[in-house]
């Protein structure tokens, strides 16, 4: 939006106040047909809310846990014989508790993108590839960070990818491993 | 799925505070007053009047506001009426829309003032908008994996271009058609002149969306007075003066928050399952049977190019794989065979998720009464729909409207 009579900020005696201005009618009434016409000067101040959580990963613990040991841990109903992966503590479709399997590590892709960014991971990295992976034994597709790849135009359906694991120390325990092709 | 004996439900009016990229003259609290100011002033209704309201917004963090449900009842002087506030990610508007339409149609109340709104422009960086909106979702695995909205509609997106060979050309002539509709739009926050060229060079987000593929994170609210017939008559100018609008059918579906987890083929990585049963369900009560002939102007749910797409598809406005041929056709121009997004949609008007399904039904209800600009207006428009969601259409509502004379 454009404003009028914004000025050099002298914040005086207010340290949060970030800048006066005189707001413009987003709806180009002028003068008497503007009816906040009183209403127009406006203060901006800086505000912060953060936030930080002591968060237990509840019933899903035991499959990033198991990733510190290079294992990928999924779940199966013992019911309906789904395998969920991401795991589930109780099964999707029916309820029943549902009971630890190991995958093999080895899937094929089902989809891929590549992103110019992403904003939810470790150090908000930069280009990334997210994809989902059909891992064999599941019945669901997992979603993860494709590398590894070489020419991204490779990462189509149906390309068989394999679990690699993270050497280094990490932040969350979802940066421990990431899917690259097979081959 | 309906009582014989529930009552009608009328929309009686309908308004908007301008969105845009920024508003530095207000908060979503003066926004949704002026909103109502607007709505009433459409209806001719009187604020005292009103029976009951809904409160739409999405999120208390971005809004650093809780209960803002009741901080609304308190600004628009309804206390001590009753209010309840509703959220549903993007699908906010709708789930507003839904609950108005069941409390007036069960008898809870005979007149409804619905306001949503949202402050998603530039009071807060957009990163750390769409790093909150990322919480939309899976939180401890794909979020965690740098999973993010852009790029579950990518991937979505990826799968419909695999399975039907719909285009990257065909989602920019979308952006192209929305952009233009919003320029006869006064309330819209991106009226522009694209070409296919313009979008296709834009920069890239996730593959196949580039950034003028995207919606707009805007401010802005909207409000809408809806009741019963009977409320109407007695209270309303607009029930006399104007043509009158019939809120006919009303659906809502759901589906697994994962992508991954949807069943395959159907809906799979491609489709909207949620909306197709919310779809069926609202044309079931409005004894819709071919919606592409029978809808004749439609606001659809656009965050995306492509998801407009798929919307079409779900809607059963074409076939699977049909709508990116049917788009570079004309169809859902402004003068094809239902036009959709006159009001520029998310993409044209902008997307502040609380007002987004509610300034949905503000544009069905001014068509339908052929009241919008010449420009963009939809000669003899009879029946019009919203189709709006949340999440990856983890929750969607989709809803009816009828011009009765």
């Amino acid at each position: 939006m454009s404003t009028t009579g914004d000025r050099p900020l002298d914040a005086g005696r207010v340290g949060a106040k970030l800048r006066e201005l005189t707001a413009v009618d987003p709806l180009g009434r002028g003068g008497q047909e503007d009816p906040w016409r009183e209403f127009r000067r406006v203060e901006i101040i800086d505000l912060q809310l953060s936030f930080r959580f002591r968060h237990s990963l509840g019933k899903y613990s035991r499959f990033f846990l198991d990733l510190e040991q290079r294992r990928l841990m999924a779940t199966r109903c013992p019911r309906c014989g789904t395998v969920w992966m991401p795991p589930r503590p109780a099964c999707g479709n029916d309820l029943t508790v549902t009971e630890w399997v190991e995958l093999p590590g080895r899937g094929t892709l089902a989809a891929a993108t590549e992103c110019a960014y992403t904003l939810t991971t470790g150090g908000g990295a930069g280009h990334l590839v997210l994809g989902y992976v059909a891992l064999e034994g599941a019945s669901t597709l997992l979603l993860q960070q494709i590398r590894n790849y070489g020419d991204a135009r490779r990462l189509t359906p149906g390309l068989p990818m394999r679990v690699a694991w993270a050497d280094a120390r990490v932040e969350h325990p979802m940066e421990l491993f990431w899917f690259e092709p097979a081959r | 799925m309906t009582s014989p004996s529930a009552a009608d439900v009328v929309i009686l009016g309908g308004g908007l505070s301008k969105f845009a990229a920024e508003r530095p003259d207000g908060t979503p609290i003066d926004w949704i007053v002026e909103a109502t100011q607007a709505a009433l002033a459409d209806a001719g209704v009187e604020l005292v009047t009103i029976e009951h309201s809904i409160v739409a917004y999405e999120s208390e963090i971005i809004a650093r506001q809780l209960t803002m449900g009741q901080v609304v009842q308190d600004a628009l002087g309804l206390c001590p009426k009753p209010s309840v506030r509703v959220e549903a990610g993007g699908g906010t508007g709708g789930a507003a829309l839904r609950t108005a339409f069941a409390y007036v149609r069960a008898g809870l109340c005979e007149s409804m003032l619905v306001v949503g709104a949202d402050a998603v422009g530039r009071q807060v960086p957009s990163t750390t908008v769409r790093q909150v909106y990322a919480m939309s979702g899976d939180v401890d695995f794909e979020m965690a994996a740098g999973g993010f909205f852009t790029a579950y509609y990518a991937l979505m997106m990826q799968e419909h271009m695999r399975r039907y060979g719909t285009r990257e050309e065909q989602m920019a002539l979308v952006s192209v058609k929305n952009h233009r509709n919003a320029r006869s739009n006064p309330m819209a926050c991106m009226p522009l002149a694209l070409t296919v060229d313009d979008v296709l060079k834009s920069p890239p987000v996730a593959a196949p969306y580039k950034r003028l593929d995207c919606a707009v994170l805007a401010d802005g609210a909207a409000a809408l007075v809806i009741a019963t017939p009977r409320w109407a008559r007695e209270h309303a100018r607009a029930w006399r003066d104007r043509a009158r609008i019939y809120y006919t059918g009303s659906g809502c579906g759901t589906d697994r928050m994962r992508l991954g987890d949807r069943p395959g083929p159907y809906p799979g990585l491609a489709h909207f399952r949620a909306k197709r049963e919310a779809a069926a369900m609202a044309y079931a009560m409005a004894g819709v049977t071919d919606p592409r002939r029978e809808i004749d102007v439609a606001e659809v749910a656009d965050p995306y190019t492509g998801v407009e797409l798929q919307s079409y598809e779900d809607l059963g406005f074409c076939g699977y794989g049909e709508s990116g041929l049917l788009t570079e056709r004309g169809v859902f121009d402004l003068g094809g065979e239902l036009p959709t997004n006159t009001s520029g949609g998310l993409i044209g008007q902008g997307a502040p998720p609380g007002a987004m399904g509610l300034a949905q039904a503000v544009e069905i209800v001014r068509q339908l009464r052929g009241e919008c600009p010449r420009e963009r207006q939809v000669p003899g428009a009879r029946r019009g729909l919203t189709d709006i969601h949340g999440g990856t259409a983890s929750f969607a509502v989709v809803s009816v409207f009828e011009r009765r004379d």
